[in-house]
């Protein structure tokens, strides 16, 4: 459509025809702010005790690997996130399937889902801190609980989107309940589980810092909260940068799955 | 076959069977003495107590105006960041970068970092609650700059528009819908980071904080009404910008 397009258009839709451009024009941006970065601390425009030159967060970084300290509570992170986000997904998906189940069973639990839905997760937070403390049960529930409704309501939303002559074919074939489950509808609600999958995957890692930061002994979120209160902001920054980049990972490795998963589709 | 489930009163009333159910069950294990679990009767008890000392409509007013406050300031930095982008493309390569690295972090963790600069309080609580509304925004706002259809474009061009009259009457109105998605994101992120952030801050006065409050003073009672009260304020916000949504796309016609 666009080689259709006027000579004398406005200059400024040009790009719209360009060829894509190279991959290494888009690391000079970002460089060039690092630089600028680096030298307004090294020209003294910030003290260093409000900020540090990306050099001092690499370093900090680097001494915290090398202590180990960094492994520990990423690890724990993680540990937490994979632990409670397999409860929680597991426990969204049987109540997102039993809720598409039948008429019957969504009249039932869809109004006290779609109630509970409205709250944010956060605000489960104090609730749960009251009844479970602040150990390891009281992460792994709120990744739990962050990761139980997208996951419901993707696999609600996916069951729900199975076209009803499929179900004919089933019983022309005779299927029983299980063949109807494995050969009909696990394939054909993979793709809508998946995106659930992944943006309750990304929510529950917000929420995991969140809870961290609030009430913890160890995990990424402490280590921040511990860096504020002893003012150390080349910890707090170099915390910052990881929880950037495992959401970031996070997000990718989701798509990542989501995409090759599906690939059957167009197979 | 159940048709009786599609009439009105039956709807509801299977509906209310679970969460009769749970309020059973959460009756006869509580008991009046207990704060930490107190009986469902005692939540009644707190909203009208918190209704009567006003401590209620303080925090929620005050939670309102933190939310909106910081909404006023993160959206129309971020629609016009996100249309700004999406016309130009060296800012788009200038900042893109760096937004989409910072956009990684959660919002909730920049909260320490700003409370190091910033101190713990009114401000930081501001920045990243107007942070997160500015994200959703900046994002649909360049993306719904950049999906105008280039045909759209194409009749500008024939019809000799200068740059400013393609803006004005070709990519702002092509944009508007995914401009007003993101802000309707940017309401829902801006509502649960005023919580979180008040949460975690505990600063002033807002719904978060009595939350807070209520923890550790742990009171079920005033911390379910407080979740309550979040909660309809949300679902309230939330479908109210629908509607308005709808009524300043009704000149679209694929738009429902």
């Amino acid at each position: 459509m666009a080689s259709h397009a006027p000579h004398y258009g406005p200059r400024i839709f040009k790009h719209r025809l360009q060829a894509p451009r190279l991959p290494l024009g888009a690391l000079i941006a970002p460089l060039v702010l690092l630089g600028a970065w680096q030298l307004a601390c090294l020209t003294g425009l910030f003290p260093p005790q409000v900020l540090i030159p990306p050099s001092g967060v690499a370093r900090a970084l680097l001494d915290m690997a090398a202590s180990g300290e960094l492994q520990r509570h990423v690890g724990d992170s993680l540990h937490r996130l994979i632990i409670g986000f397999i409860i929680g997904a597991l426990a969204g998906m049987a109540f997102g399937a039993t809720m598409a189940l039948s008429r019957l069973t969504e009249a039932a639990l869809s109004p006290l889902f779609l109630t509970l839905w409205q709250v944010p997760v956060i605000a489960f937070v104090p609730v749960m801190v009251m009844f479970l403390g602040i150990d390891e049960p009281f992460k792994l529930a709120v990744v739990a609980i962050a990761a139980f409704f997208p996951m419901a309501l993707a696999t609600f939303d996916g069951i729900k989107g199975v076209p009803r002559n499929w179900f004919e074919v089933a019983k022309i074939y005779r299927l029983n309940v299980f063949q109807l489950i494995g050969r009909i509808l696990l394939p054909a609600t993979v793709p809508a589980v998946l995106t659930g999958l992944r943006v309750s995957l990304t929510r529950a890692w917000v929420v995991l810092i969140a809870a961290e930061l609030l009430a913890a002994d160890s995990g990424i979120g402490q280590m921040m909260e511990m860096g504020r209160q002893l003012f150390q902001i080349d910890v707090v920054l170099a915390g910052v940068v990881v929880i950037g980049l495992v959401g970031f990972m996070l997000d990718r490795g989701a798509r990542w799955i989501e995409a090759h998963a599906s690939r059957w589709r167009t197979a | 076959m159940n048709d009786w489930l599609s009439r009105f009163p039956a709807r509801v009333a299977v509906g209310l069977v679970v969460p009769a159910l749970l309020v059973l069950w959460w009756q006869s294990h509580s008991s009046p003495s207990l704060s930490t679990f107190a009986p469902p009767s005692s939540v009644g008890t707190a909203l009208v107590d918190m209704l009567r000392s006003g401590d209620l409509a303080r925090d929620t007013l005050a939670t309102l105006q933190r939310a909106f406050t910081g909404l006023a300031i993160g959206t129309p930095l971020g629609v016009a960041v996100g249309i700004a982008m999406g016309i130009f493309k060296p800012l788009d390569r200038l900042l893109g970068p760096l937004l989409h690295a910072l956009r990684q972090v959660p919002m909730i963790g920049w909260l320490p970092l700003m409370g190091l600069w910033f101190g713990v309080g009114e401000g930081t609580e501001l920045i990243v609650i107007s942070m997160s509304a500015f994200f959703p925004s900046m994002l649909n706002a360049h993306a719904g700059v950049a999906q105008v259809e280039s045909r759209y474009l194409d009749v500008g061009g024939v019809l000799r528009f200068s740059t400013a009259q393609s803006i004005r009457y070709i990519l702002l109105p092509a944009a508007m819908p995914l401009v007003l998605t993101g802000i309707t994101q940017a309401l829902a992120f801006a509502w649960i980071s005023t919580i979180g952030t008040e949460l975690l801050t505990g600063a002033g006065s807002g719904l978060g904080v009595s939350m807070a409050q209520a923890q550790m003073q742990q009171r079920l009672d005033v911390m379910l009404v407080v979740i309550g009260v979040t909660a309809a304020l949300g679902f309230i916000i939330n479908h109210l910008f629908r509607r308005v949504r709808k009524s300043a796309l009704r000149w679209q016609p694929s738009v429902q």
